[in-house]
């Protein structure tokens, strides 16, 4: 089983998730932080189709979907789940918590609130957060 | 013939740290609560209590969403493949 204690992460892709949150604001972004086990080798942009995206994000099922059925270990593969938060904290909200479903990912927090943006990683489960450290490799 | 059933760990505990089964059903009520008799509570994970599949919870049979072919009443053809995929989704 996977345990994943630290997201490695490096500079060019913290950039990619900062950008993209920027791009997004004042929506959500979403995506996926795939590479190999605690390795973010890759930025995978996803859709947003939550109806109030200001404040929530799903994502969107279909490339969820393809994203699994293109993975030969998809646990794996799936470093980390990202999402930005405009005004907020990057912590996970108590709907971040309720709706966290992935245990074994990661979920790593954009917050666009201070001028400098914040990026944080965390394990949710069972309604419990743990941060994890993020290095840079 | 059978069906595989793939699913990813986040739903490991519901079937004993297995990944990938095998089930036999005509529809997808029928593989599930055949992966139910192996692993109960596992139907709980996938369906609410009225037997409708949760809203969280995606299913593709091969290539289709189960949502667009009746949901929980889908019929799975033999030697499919079925994906059950928890959604990604927060605030």
């Amino acid at each position: 089983m996977i345990d994943r204690a630290r997201i490695v992460l490096p500079r060019a892709l913290r950039e990619e998730l900062i950008a993209h949150a920027r791009e997004s604001a004042p929506q959500e972004c979403c995506g996926l932080l795939l590479g190999d086990g605690e390795a973010v080798r890759r930025v995978m942009r996803c859709r947003n189709v939550h109806p109030a995206p200001e404040t929530r994000y799903i994502i969107d099922k279909a490339q969820l979907f393809e994203a699994f059925r293109a993975s030969a270990d998809f646990d794996r593969e799936l470093v980390a789940i990202y999402h930005s938060h405009p005004r907020s904290p990057a912590y996970p909200s108590p709907t971040d918590r309720a709706e966290a479903l992935w245990p074994l990912a990661g979920y790593v927090l954009v917050s666009l609130r201070a001028d400098t943006p914040e990026v944080f990683a965390y394990r949710v489960a069972d309604d419990a957060v743990r941060e994890i450290p993020i290095s840079e490799g | 013939m059978p069906v595989t059933v793939r699913l990813p760990g986040a739903l490991r505990e519901a079937t004993g740290g297995e990944t990938k089964l095998s089930a036999s059903g005509a529809t997808l009520r029928e593989i599930i609560a055949d992966i139910d008799r192996r692993h109960p509570g596992f139907a709980s994970r996938v369906l609410d209590d009225a037997g409708v599949l949760r809203t969280y919870v995606n299913v593709y049979i091969g290539e289709e969403d189960a949502r667009s072919h009746g949901g929980a009443s889908a019929k799975v053809p033999d030697g499919s493949e079925v994906m059950i995929i928890p959604a990604m989704a927060g605030g």
